[in-house]
């Protein structure tokens, strides 16, 4: 098991820390519901120590291979924004963010879960080197609708970041104007120490200290899928509608992905919204079910702060598509109605 | 004497009420037991986000599943330690059901049972007894 450097510092904050992916990670402080609407609505930060970091180095070439999404296309200096690495069955292997630091150098994002699995399979599928750096420096974000009420503006686009630069006065490694929570904010990489510094920074400042569930609830408003739970190896980017890959250029997995466009598919991932008041929660693998019969399946669910409503998604028969109509879900024998909804499920 | 005992520094006990293996706590007061989940029990569910309250009325038989508490991580099943008759369930729980999160020994009781056989009482655990259980699930 491992741990986030940051810990004792959030342990100071009352984090309530559970595991997540093999590690130690804050899962919440006070109440989730809280944290996820000081995002909504002001700023809040988040410890994403877990995921994996990488730098690749090698030529270009041999990397726009193993990606979905062109790399040549981007300038130096660009986040080419998250993409995936596929398998030859169209499979997700991980869907990553991936930056664009030089020609032959490029910093890219794994899930936790999978860093091992994607150093390997970058190894064996090229020439390519491969540096982990997930245990030399710590991850946090910061986001909300009002984060630059709370941080200094950063001289950053959208799509954009910076390296060895500085951040409310801190040294970091990485600045980048990026999150997962459908709010503006940045994510930064830096040695722990660093990042601790800044935490007190943010926290005196009365930015709210956020964990893992206020994560998953808000990346489910936006519709954003969780590898493992939403995704994995025998998941493609066209059932997912998850639109990270060129068709321009040669991939892993392209192949089955023309044929899925050209055939159809038998499955989508739709949303789904519950009814005001309807307080019970949907688990992974409860069926959809239209007049008795099963027609998909949920692979996330959680209870949404801002809508005040049962809300996830997964997968559905693509025949079945009926976005408005509301359906069944099981949850263990009961029937709760949820209406189909496609992304994201807070405008 | 403090009526709270805190256990690794995390959960806390009551010395005035029983408990169960299974996570309830109980007071009894003229034959009526009241009946919440421990602070134990809500930290390990995290967020509550929804409660299914039992009907006043059901008669129910110690062990039986009368309530189901909904949380971010999963759903709990909630037993009645006692057998008995259901009396009133918190509809309070209803609109806010992270009150068991914020006073689970208080506000966030979850339903209240006429007691039939008072000798089930002498099957319920004490807190020192649950003290125990909890430290033995948490490899202490």
């Amino acid at each position: 098991m491992f741990s986030s450097p940051l810990l004792d510092i959030e342990i100071k904050l009352n984090a309530d820390i559970g595991e997540f992916a093999g590690w130690q990670m804050p899962m919440k402080y006070i109440s989730y519901q809280d944290e996820h609407m000081a995002v909504r609505t002001s700023c809040a930060f988040f410890d994403l120590s877990h995921m994996g970091r990488l730098r690749i180095k090698g030529k270009n070439d041999e990397l726009d291979k193993l990606v979905a999404k062109d790399i040549n296309k981007e300038k130096e200096g660009k986040m080419i924004g998250p993409t995936a690495f596929l398998n030859d069955r169209g499979g997700f292997e991980d869907d990553v963010m991936l930056y664009k630091v030089k020609e032959d150098e490029f910093l890219v994002v794994t899930n936790a879960i999978n860093r091992e699995k994607i150093i390997s399979w970058i190894k064996k599928n090229s020439s390519l080197d491969v540096q982990d750096l997930t245990f030399d420096l710590a991850m946090i974000a910061i986001q909300g609708r009002n984060v630059w009420n709370f941080v200094e503006k950063v001289d950053l686009q959208p799509l954009e970041f910076r390296l060895n630069t500085k951040f409310m006065s801190e040294d970091v490694f990485l600045l980048s104007r990026s999150g997962w929570t459908g709010e503006d904010g940045v994510e930064l990489w830096g040695p722990p120490e660093t990042l601790s510094r800044l935490i007190t920074k943010l926290v005196n400042l009365g930015v709210k200290p956020a964990g893992l569930i206020t994560r998953d609830s808000l990346r489910q408003e936006m519709g954003f899928v969780l590898y493992g739970e939403d995704i994995d190896s025998t998941t493609t980017p066209i059932e997912a509608r998850y639109w990270v890959f060129s068709l321009e250029k040669e991939f892993i997995g392209r192949d089955k992905i023309l044929e899925q466009l050209k055939n159809g598919v038998d499955k989508i991932r739709i949303g789904f919204k519950g009814k005001k008041n309807e307080r019970i929660l949907p688990r992974r693998d409860n069926s959809f079910k239209v007049l008795g019969t099963q027609v998909g399946y949920v692979t996330s669910s959680t209870y949404s702060p801002y809508l005040s409503r049962v809300i996830g998604m997964g997968y559905i028969k693509s025949s079945h598509l009926y976005l408005g109509f509301n359906l069944n879900i099981d949850v263990r024998g009961k029937l709760i109605d949820v209406k189909i909804s496609d992304f994201p499920l807070v405008k | 004497m403090s009526n709270e005992i805190v256990v690794e520094g995390k959960y806390k006990v009551l010395k005035d009420r029983y408990y169960t293996e299974t996570d309830e706590w109980i007071t009894i007061e003229n034959n009526v037991a009241k009946v919440g989940i421990t602070d134990y029990a809500q930290k390990k569910l995290r967020d509550i986000v929804g409660v299914d309250l039992p009907q006043p009325g059901r008669e129910v038989k110690a062990g039986e599943q009368v309530a189901t508490v909904e949380s971010v991580k999963a759903a709990a099943d909630i037993y009645s330690p006692l057998s008995g008759k259901i009396t009133e369930a918190n509809e309070e729980l209803v609109t806010s059901p992270e009150l068991i999160n914020k006073e689970p020994y208080g506000a966030g009781w979850i339903f209240k049972l006429e007691i039939s056989d008072p000798k089930e009482i002498e099957k319920l655990l004490n807190y020192e007894q649950y003290i125990n259980t909890i430290k033995k699930r948490e490899g202490l």
